[in-house]
């Protein structure tokens, strides 16, 4: 008898209710709500037109006017980054949506099939693994030009890797428990099993890694962007508003770039305290 | 009476935050030399007792009462003190050996550490001393083994290791954490035999805990027996039968008692025959990672009359789970046939159709009912799914009507119908377990190891049920066990299995009271029973053979593969 | 070393040389994935001149079946010649060997902040507890969300205008200049990873010190520094190093990102500029370059796991 059974028993429930007081978990998922509201409807709320020129002071200080004030064309920030915020947000959604059910796929297959499936699929994946996030889609880009599409298909590929990794050995560690074998002899249909039991427990896992996913794909998408082979000016991403805000920096106006890196922090540190929470849930729930 | 070596004075436990204590106010001593059995079912409070003991209690857990080591009250001493105490006069050896070694470290790297450390040895003397100490419980070549990784020696080796190391330091008294509970009955002999020499020229004492109370009777001087963190009783191993006061020990001593519940029902055409059936899997080798052929199943062949009770008893690694598993389709045998019911089941059934036909027919029950169950479903939605299979037209009611007779088959309250596995008990998952096999109605019952996993009490619970079940609805049981007892309880004819053969087969009777093979004699002799003298029996093997840990549970076959 | 060694040695060789020649191909079909004539595909998407045309036709072998046409790419890549870039109207050996110091140094540079203070900070969080565990998981929650261009942007701001202690500007001339001026750079790439292995590492070490071995050693009275070193550190030290491997090896391809925000000209700069003017043979031969950089090194680490842990190289390749 291990000590950990001695002090387990109740853990969903406890987490349940822990959820219900837990500070971050509130913070954080009030921060997302936000987030998703705002790249729904943020175009709407956009005080000024984001490409307007002038609409205020070069490079000027946050005032009740131009709450975050303007940029170095006198461009209303806030305006533009509520613009941005489809691209900024929706973009890392695609790639989280592409990377995690494709990997997942793959890898259910991989370990349901196992032999020569298993080792034909394992070695793509090894290969895909190997070519790092960003060099695929400077490659994606060398092909296709910049913009965003291209680096949304390469980190949807580039991603499939972790997602399929981690949903395989989940999959053939939940396949070899004895119920699978139980359900087998009690002659329950393979998609049956599939479906009713082996996803639904994988579920937790993929959703964790998804949230933790996103978080991934924003900073890499906005990193590109940064580049200058993502989204291009004048569009207002924010990682291009970030990168074109860099010479206002020297001449003391920081808000151009900080307001904007701020966004992409807290978004990432919001979904990352939610991932964090899922994973625990599920692993509470999983003893 | 000679010196106490250990006294626990009215020791309580609590976990952090709880109401009640997990034990309450345990008192006990140990004499020099002694042997005291701490015996108790799972959940009793006797681990968290001899780790309060060793200082292994989990953060925030409180300790109240007294704990006296070597006559040193633990509460009067300095921390660095009372680590020396341990380190000096406990000797601790836990459940599993291979969870309790450092993996990446050899054997020599451990022998060593506590004499150079706390003893103060130089490298050399170190060496030297423990390869005595391997030589003294019985490890041949120990040069070699000293430069040897856990993972390259078998469980019962292992935990020889362990007790040589507690050694190190010539304490007075080692705790004994259910040190044979993961062992095979014979390698359990031989461990428990050097621990008797040990005793003997050492005058260790030792403070024995287990959930066996026909081992702790053969082999401790004093029983106390726990439940619920209490000791109900403490009683002298010698004469426990007779003098057993309390309704709990009278219980435990009844559930290792023998009783007859077979009846020797003989019939008609075998339902199940098997015939020269042959397994061989790919194995990597423990050295050298190249993959070798390990014979798991060799030329096993036996029938099964309708209603009767065939048992396959051998240890770890015999080849009676694969056997099992053949013949419920899980694994495919290399030679060999299934027939049942005339039909030929060599092959696993292709496609979902013929896996329903032959669920009619065969269900397999688990050994561990937690794994066995799907941790999402409640109860009631199992076995409305094991029931759906074969009433597809069945309506939601229907389908619950016989949900709930099944639920009445096994004797579980319908109040449980809407729980999780996670909150039943062992003994409730297993008979969730039981009831999604009956739920087809099966002529045969595949038992693999379902009840080892399981205390005392709850097996006796079981395997009366599982009786009661034959003989109501005439299912045919095939029991997989290492435990004879249980076999010998509930079946009619008995597979003896050892490395794959059948060493020996027949009606039960003729096998377990008149053994022919040698080696069904050493498993009947290595049971503890009543005056048992453990005895290092097999030398050789565990000396010569490089002690391969072949692990033959069963490796995930993909349900989707086509082979 | 024993044959077993030995011979999972050969078989991980054998499985990097095929990761190495799969990769290599995907990069190669670049060129034929790309929409359009694979001649402008090379010469940058632009209309190029017959001579050029000629040339590209000569120089890529397009009049060669698709595999001759990648087996005398790789050929020339593996004896050196890295191919002519068409818009730079130069070798691109010369272009690559110039930046490569450079980014080599700004990586190296960037490993040490990470190993010692992400290793340190894991370490410290996991044997002390408490408040320093505490401060440690919310510093590190905000650095897994801090991205390499957030905090150049910040460094910037606060080291360029606020405070003048280091440049933002170049990468400075001679090895002490040098490293002055990549400091900044180095500080920008190395928090998120500082991070992120700061967490690796303390959860590894926690999950090995609730291992039933350490219970073993505690009871024997073994010095804490001792169990701490020889049973936690030790037997976490597989997975700090393999998942820190990983990351690390991927350092060369996102240093781009500092070196693009700081001016400074190395590889990783390079490959951005050659991208953004769709320089395709610049792009491949230095994705190449990075594949196999990340690929190596990661194989390195996997030696180094299997040299300190045997068995689990085994038990992985079952997985």
């Amino acid at each position: 008898m291990s000590v950990g059974q001695l002090a387990g028993g109740r853990v969903p429930r406890a987490a349940r209710h822990a959820a219900r007081r837990d500070v971050l978990f509130i913070a954080a998922a009030a921060v997302m709500a936000v987030v998703v509201l705002v790249s729904l409807i943020g175009p709407f709320l956009a005080p000024y037109d984001p490409n307007q020129l002038y609409v205020g002071p070069v490079s000027g200080r946050p005032s009740a006017a131009h709450l975050l004030g303007t940029d170095d064309l006198g461009r209303d920030i806030l305006s533009r980054m509520l613009a941005g915020s489809p691209t900024s947000v929706f973009a890392p959604v695609v790639v989280v949506i592409l990377a995690t059910s494709l990997g997942s796929v793959v890898a259910v297959v991989s370990a349901w099939f196992g032999g020569w499936v298993d080792a034909v699929l394992t070695r793509i994946i090894e290969v895909i693994f190997a070519i790092p996030g960003l060099v695929l889609a400077v490659l994606a880009v060398s092909m296709f030009g910049k913009g965003v599409i291209a680096p949304v298909i390469a980190l949807s590929i580039a991603y499939l890797p972790v997602v399929s990794r981690l949903v395989r050995i989940g999959a053939r560690t939940e396949l070899g428990k004895p119920y699978m074998a139980a359900l087998r002899i009690q002659g329950v249909g393979s998609l049956a099993i599939c479906f009713r039991h082996l996803v639904p427990a994988l579920l937790p896992a993929i959703l964790a890694q998804a949230a933790i996913g996103f978080g991934y794909a924003m900073l890499d998408l906005a990193a590109i962007s940064f580049l200058g082979l993502g989204a291009q000016p004048p569009s207002s991403d924010w990682g291009v508003m970030i990168s074109s805000g860099q010479p206002s920096l020297l001449a003391g106006a920081p808000e151009q770039s900080v307001f904007p890196s701020l966004m992409v922090v807290l978004t990432v540190l919001a979904v990352n305290i939610l991932g964090a929470r899922v994973t625990e849930w599920a692993e509470a729930a999983d003893r | 009476m000679s010196a106490l070596v250990l006294e626990l004075d009215g020791v309580s436990i609590a976990a952090p935050g709880a109401d009640e204590p997990l034990v309450r106010g345990v008192s006990l001593q140990v004499a020099a030399g002694e042997v005291l059995g701490l015996v108790g079912e799972s959940g009793s409070g006797k681990t968290l007792s001899v780790r309060a003991v060793a200082g292994l209690l989990p953060a925030g857990f409180e300790t109240e009462g007294v704990i006296r080591i070597d006559g040193e009250d633990i509460a009067t001493l300095s921390a660095a003190r009372l680590v020396d105490v341990r380190a000096r006069r406990l000797g601790m050896v836990f459940q599993t050996p291979r969870a309790h070694l450092n993996p990446l470290r050899t054997i020599g790297d451990f022998m060593t550490e506590a004499l150079v450390t706390v003893g103060g040895e130089s490298r050399g003397a170190a060496e030297q001393r423990a390869m005595e100490l391997l030589a003294e419980v019985g490890i041949g070549d120990p040069e070699r083994r000293m430069r040897q990784r856990p993972g390259d020696l078998s469980g019962g080796l292992l935990q020889r290791v362990m007790i040589a190391a507690t050694l190190a330091m010539d304490p007075p008294i080692l705790l004994a954490d259910e040190i044979t509970t993961a062992l095979d009955v014979t390698t359990q002999e031989e461990v428990m035999a050097v621990l008797a020499d040990l005793r003997k020229s050492r005058n260790l004492a030792v403070l024995f805990i287990t959930h066996d109370l026909a081992l702790a009777s053969a082999v401790c001087d004093r029983i106390a027996v726990m439940q619920d963190g209490r000791i109900v009783e403490t009683l002298k191993a010698a004469t426990m039968r007779a003098d057993a006061c309390d309704p709990y020990t009278q219980r435990l001593l009844s559930a290792v008692l023998p009783a007859d519940l077979r009846t020797g029902e003989k019939g008609s055409d075998p339902v199940l025959v098997v015939e020269g059936l042959r397994k061989t899997f790919r194995v990597r080798a423990a050295r050298g990672g190249r993959r070798e052929s390990f014979v798991a199943v060799d030329d096993i062949g036996f029938s099964l009359s309708p209603g009767g009770s065939l048992g396959i008893v051998g240890e770890s690694g015999s080849g009676k789970s694969t056997t099992a598993r053949i013949i419920c389709g899980l694994e495919r045998p290399d030679a060999g046939s299934v027939s049942v019911k005339g039909e030929d089941w060599t092959l696993p059934a292709r496609g979902t159709a013929g896996r329903r036909r032959r669920a009619r027919i065969a269900q397999m029950v688990f050994q561990d009912p937690y794994l066995s169950l799907d941790r999402r479903q409640t109860v009631r939605q199992c076995l409305r799914e094991a029931v759906g299979v074969h009433r597809r037209s069945d309506s939601l009611a229907e389908l619950d009507a016989r949900v709930d007779e099944l639920l009445e088959a096994v004797r579980l309250d319908l109040a449980l119908a809407d729980r999780r596995p996670r909150s039943l008990s062992g003994g409730q998952r297993q008979r969730v377990a039981i009831a999604r096999a009956l739920a087809a109605d099966p002529e045969i019952l595949v038992l693999d190891e379902a009840v080892s996993a399981l205390d005392v009490t709850t097996q006796v619970e079981i395997l009366t049920l599982l009786d009661r079940i034959r003989r109501e609805t005439g299912v045919a049981l095939l029991m997989i066990s290492h435990d004879i007892a249980a076999v010998r309880r509930l079946c009619d004819y008995v597979v003896v299995m050892q490395a794959g053969r059948a060493v020996e087969q027949g009606p039960i009777a003729d096998v377990l009271d008149r053994p022919k093979a040698e080696y069904t004699r050493l498993l009947l002799d290595s049971i503890p029973h009543e005056g048992w003298v453990p005895q290092r029996r097999i030398p050789a093997r565990t000396q010569s053979l490089p002690s391969v840990a072949t692990s033959t549970t069963p490796v995930a076959v993909p349900p989707g593969r086509k082979r | 070393m024993s044959a077993s060694t030995i011979r999972q040695l050969l078989g991980k060789l054998g499985a990097l040389a095929l990761t190495l020649f799969l990769s290599s191909v995907v990069i190669f079909s670049s060129i034929l994935l790309t929409p359009g004539d694979p001649v402008a595909a090379i010469a940058g998407g632009r209309r190029p001149t017959p001579e050029m045309i000629e040339a590209i036709r000569e120089a890529h072998h397009l009049d060669q079946p698709v595999w001759l046409q990648y087996l005398y790419w790789i050929g020339d890549v593996l004896r050196g010649d890295l191919g002519t870039s068409f818009l730079y109207k130069a070798p691109v050996v010369d272009l690559i060997a110039p930046r490569l110091g450079v980014t080599v140094l700004l990586v190296l540079y960037t490993i040490v902040l990470i190993v010692i203070f992400g290793i340190g900070s894991g370490i410290l969080a996991a044997r002390r507890g408490g408040a320093v565990d505490k401060t440690v998981l919310v510093a590190t929650s905000v650095g897994v969300a801090m991205p390499t261009f957030v905090v150049a942007i910040l460094l910037i701001w606060v080291f360029g205008r606020l405070l003048s202690w280091f440049p933002v500007y170049g990468a400075g001339e001679g090895l002490l200049d040098t490293l002055y001026h990549l400091t900044l750079p180095a500080i920008s790439l190395a928090v998120l990873y500082i991070a992120y292995l700061s967490r690796i590492t303390r959860s590894a070490i926690v999950a090995q010190q609730g291992a039933e071995h350490v219970d073993t050693a505690m009871v024997r009275g073994i010095p804490r520094g001792r169990i701490f070193r020889n049973h936690v550190f030790l037997n976490a030290s597989p997975q700090i190093l393999s998942i820190s491997g990983a990351t690390v090896a991927g350092l060369f391809a996102v240093s781009a990102i500092a070196e693009q925000a700081f001016g400074i000209g190395g590889i990783g700069s390079l490959l951005v500029e050659a991208a953004a003017r769709k320089d395709l043979p610049v792009v491949q031969v230095l994705s190449l370059l990075l594949v196999a950089l990340f690929v190596v090194l990661n194989a390195v680490i996997d030696v180094v796991v299997a040299v300190i842990d045997p068995d689990s190289a085994k038990s992985r390749r079952d997985a």
